[in-house]
């Protein structure tokens, strides 16, 4: 049994009066292990996102199956939907998501203060957590104070605060300059090898080849997949590189 | 591109934005409507020469005035609304290369449609209401006169100038807008980098202190006369509280909740707390504007609605019979010969007077200083103060009125006080002493300038007390003498002519030296309903208005405010929040969004209650119960319309927040 199970998942968007219909999933499985950090690269509109927001509850399949630690998360009650988020997923999205009416302590506690915690926890666990990630003179701001990399990094937080099973990543990089891209990247890594597991997708090749394996998405379904195995960061976007070119051009893959 | 073209964009820019340009257009057509009216019904010509026709006339013009002057204020805010809304949909279509000229052409298509529906339909709708609104009008004055119906020329011509006007400057404000507007800024819209305001404690604490100084004035005044002096002093001071109040003493507030951690981290505080800080800056002056709006609304509608409904109380206390004279300077003889001349005319017409009440006194105005009440000071001084007037009346006199035989030594006095009790056992006036046997509960007339100051009704043992305080008085180096004075009140029986009897009698007394002053209610009756009913009118007619604005000022508050929450509450929901928190949070701030101002009304209400009926009292009106049941009744039927705008908005703004969202369409 997997942590994570994709099986068979499919997603048909109907407008609103059924005239037109886009297949943004066609046929995809997976699996993820406790401990993973998973890459899933596609081209744009390629349906990551659909993928993603699937996997966070936010969107449901028109068929296919989704399971975490053996149970399926597609038929919770709408009433625990919420809950269960909370409680047993992080995010992490491009453009941030953080509230301008909060500062950045309170961005970070959000999810804590929503699910009824004490205010003494919720000290204990912003403390370390900010300092790990490099906020913690920021913590009295507010988003717009703050550069885009910070930002970032406080998003971070927020989904760690929760102590997740799985942290979900929509592009996370998509929205930074490189040097903030780096370091962000170093930390997801970082995390990861202290037991977060991690699922990201992202159409950057460089974002890609910090995971330990990466998952190809084309036409709504998945199509390859590399492990990182003992290759370098360099070695390993050669690798993402060849492929994504192979993809993009219709080739074969071996290898 | 033809002139179809554009004009069928605008057609469809108004419908697309129905949701923001339907109040839009109600709130034109109803004032149009309001205006057509009032002008109409100053201009119309059957008012003749009723009695108080000229006062009714200008009372309606001054309502007119009004009028217009909000239909200004409402549609400029309501359109500056409107663009502010529509920027980003300029950027956009700029983006796309549509250029400014173009935009300015469907502008102008835009301002033209709305203009002549609004104008025609308020037209058309004014003229069909006008006659029912004038006939109402005529049955709150009771006039009766025939009434023409008349559309009337100067009125639509008023209209339409008042009207094009307008349009013209809110279409020369959103061209000037489009033309300032760059499109990248058009498309940030203006989002971004919302700065948390600052809790400003001075400022909070200037709003404390008048508003403060403000009630206290209200609570504190005793005579009427002070009200009067007092009122805009009072109404200015909490004006300026109120908005200091709302805008800088809310935010202080809601930060030193934000401090307590352990109330704001919770679900429930948490969010509202920290969005009311937010909405507290681009709103307070909004529901500043509101609290004073519905302040108004609540003053103006109660106090005219209670002197309407109490004019028969008004009348009674103004002139206490149906007939009143009152003489001054008189002697002995004087009262003998104009009782003489009164039951002749009475009995040359067989009628036989009821209720008469005849009395001596010599009244006093001046000030009470520990037992001694001074006479001696300058009229224009005492109104600083807190003026009192002290009225003698003569034992037997008052024994006659009141049906009961009093005795009094020499120097006993009996009591009887209005509007403040006299807390001191001994009274001195004018070097002589009194002391105080009694005081009473009720005195059978009371003069309606009494209603005006505190005043004590003194009985003293007989006339020759009154003559010798004459006398004392007349060797005092006082420069304001009062006079001996006598008054006379009667009611007639139901059939008699009240009319042709007041005239007699004033005829009989008008060689008579001293000079005697006649009235009659009847002949005062018309003017009174002629004042006292346009006043009303005037009040349900500004509530109205004043009831629309408020309305219109908190709907678009509340859309706005659904546009800028719809981004967070979509990422609250990402990060964990139910679709039941969601709801619950938004009801917690449009709750205290709507009924902050509310609530703030009824307590500037509550606090002036006092302080109005004193000034009641200058008109007239003493029956203090019915006021409080009219203020309580206007309260009571202004929440109820305050709530069902409440629900409305609700709906729309919770709409907005939720609409084409993924995430609500799963969780529902
Ligand atoms: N709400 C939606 N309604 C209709 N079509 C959608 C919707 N969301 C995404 N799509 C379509 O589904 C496909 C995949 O989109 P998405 O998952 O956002 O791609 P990616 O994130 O890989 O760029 C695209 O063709 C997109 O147009
Ligand atoms: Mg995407």
């Amino acid at each position: 049994m997997h942590f994570l199970e994709v099986r068979n998942v499919k997603k048909v968007y109907t407008t609103r009066f059924g005239a037109n219909q886009v297949q943004a999933l066609t046929n995809v499985s997976f699996g993820v292990e406790k401990g993973e950090y998973v890459a899933i690269m596609g081209e744009s509109g390629s349906g990551k996102t659909t993928l993603l927001n699937i996997l966070a509850t936010l969107d449901r399949p028109t068929e296919g199956e989704v399971l975490l630690n053996g149970k399926s998360i597609l038929n919770l009650p709408h009433r625990e939907i919420a809950a269960f988020r909370r409680d047993n997923l992080g995010f992490v999205f491009q453009d941030f998501n953080l509230l301008d009416t909060f500062s950045i302590q309170d961005n970070i506690l959000l999810p804590l203060v929503l699910a009824n915690v004490p205010f003494s926890e919720m000290e204990r666990r912003l403390k370390p957590l900010a300092r790990r990630l490099g906020i913690e003179q920021l913590l009295g701001k507010y988003p717009y104070e703050v550069s885009g990399g910070e930002q970032q990094r406080t998003a971070i937080a927020r989904a760690l605060v929760t102590r997740p099973q799985l942290v979900l990543a929509d592009e996370p990089t998509g929205a930074l300059d490189s040097r903030s891209t780096d370091s962000l990247l170093r930390l997801f890594r970082d995390i990861n090898e202290e037991g977060q597991t991690i699922l990201m997708v992202t159409h950057s090749t460089k974002a890609a080849c910090f995971a330990k394996r990466v998952l190809f998405i084309k036409d709504g379904e998945i199509f390859h997949q590399l492990y990182k195995g003992s290759l370098s960061e360099e070695e390993m976007y050669q690798k993402i590189s060849d492929t994504m070119t192979m993809i993009a051009t219709g080739g074969v893959v071996c290898g | 591109m033809g002139r179809f073209f554009y004009g069928k964009l605008a057609f469809d820019n108004i419908r697309k934005n129905s949701r923001v340009y339907v109040p839009y257009i109600i709130t034109s057509i109803s004032t149009v409507i309001m205006y057509y009216l009032m002008h109409s019904m100053a201009v119309n010509q059957s008012l003749g020469k009723m009695a108080g026709a000229a006062q009714v006339r200008s009372m309606l013009s001054f309502g007119f005035a009004i009028v217009g002057l909000f239909s200004v204020i409402f549609l400029l805010y309501t359109n500056s609304f409107l663009i502010m809304r529509r920027k980003k949909e300029f950027g956009l279509v700029q983006v796309l290369g549509m250029e400014k000229k173009h935009i300015a052409r469907i502008m102008i298509y835009e301002t033209a449609y709305i203009a002549i529906i609004s104008v025609l339909s308020g037209l058309i709708s004014g003229i069909i209401l006008s006659r029912a609104m004038f006939l109402l009008l005529l049955k709150i004055l009771r006039f009766e006169v025939k009434l023409a119906f008349e559309i009337s020329s100067s009125s639509i011509v008023s209209v339409l100038l008042l009207f094009a006007g307008i349009y013209l400057v809110t279409l020369v404000w959103n061209l000037w807008q489009v033309h300032l507007a760059k499109p990248v800024d058009l498309l940030k819209g203006g989002q971004v980098g919302e700065r948390e305001p600052k809790a400003k404690w001075l400022l909070t604490l200037v709003g404390l202190i008048s508003i403060g100084s403000g009630y206290y004035i209200a609570l504190t005044t005793e005579s009427p006369i002070a009200a009067l002096v007092f009122f805009f002093v009072a109404v200015m001071l909490v004006m300026v509280g109120t908005y200091a109040l709302f805008t800088s003493g809310s935010i202080s507030f809601l930060k030193l909740l934000r401090k307590n951690k352990r109330y704001y981290y919770t679900p429930n505080h948490f969010t509202s707390v920290s969005g009311m800080i937010y909405r507290m800056k681009k709103n307070a002056v909004g529901l500043a504007n509101i609290c004073i709006l519905s302040t108004m609304v609540l003053v103006t509608i109660s106090t005219t609605v209670s002197l309407y409904v109490g004019i028969e109380d008004v009348l009674r206390t103004r002139y206490p019979r149906e007939i009143t004279i009152s003489s001054y300077g008189i002697t002995e003889a004087h009262v003998v010969e104009l009782q003489r001349n009164v039951s002749e005319v009475l009995e040359s017409h067989e009628i036989a007077p009821e209720d008469t009440l005849e009395y001596r006194s010599l009244v006093f105005l001046g000030q009470e200083e520990d037992g001694e009440f001074l006479t001696d000071i300058e009229p224009s001084s005492l109104f600083a103060g807190n003026p009192q007037s002290l009225t003698l009346v003569p034992g037997e006199d008052y024994s006659r009125m009141a049906g009961e035989d009093i005795a009094l030594e020499e120097a006993e006095v009996l009591i009887f006080s209005k509007g403040g009790s006299y807390k001191h056992a001994t009274l001195s006036v004018l070097g002589r002493t009194f002391k105080v046997k009694d005081r009473l509960s009720r005195f059978p007339v009371v003069s309606h300038e009494a209603s005006i100051t505190q005043s004590h009704y003194v009985i003293v043992r007989d006339m020759s007390v009154l003559e010798e305080l004459f006398r004392a008085q007349e060797q005092s180096a006082s420069e304001y003498k009062s006079e001996l004075r006598h008054f006379l009140g009667f009611d007639l029986p139901q059939d008699a002519d009240s009319a042709t009897i007041y005239r007699a009698i004033r005829l009989a007394l008008s060689s008579g030296e001293p000079f005697s002053h006649v009235e009659s209610v009847d002949a005062v009756k018309d003017e009174f309903y002629a004042l006292y009913g346009s006043l009303f009118f005037l009040g349900i007619f500004l509530g109205t208005l004043f009831v629309m604005g408020t309305v219109l000022i908190i709907y678009y508050k509340q859309i706005t405010e659904g546009y800028e929450d719809k981004g967070r509450f979509e990422i609250m929901q990402k990060v964990g929040m139910g679709l039941e928190e969601v709801k619950k949070s938004i009801r917690s701030q449009v709750v205290m969004v709507f009924f902050l101002p509310l609530a703030a009304a009824v307590i500037h209400v509550a606090a002036a209650f006092r302080f109005i009926s004193k000034l009641l009292a200058v008109f007239n009106l003493t029956n203090i119960a019915l006021f409080f049941w009219c203020t309580l009744g206007t309260a009571l039927v202004f929440a109820l319309l305050y709530a069902l705008v409440y629900a409305i908005t609700a709906r729309v703004y919770y709409r907005i927040v939720t609409e084409g969202q993924a995430l609500t369409q799963i969780n529902d």
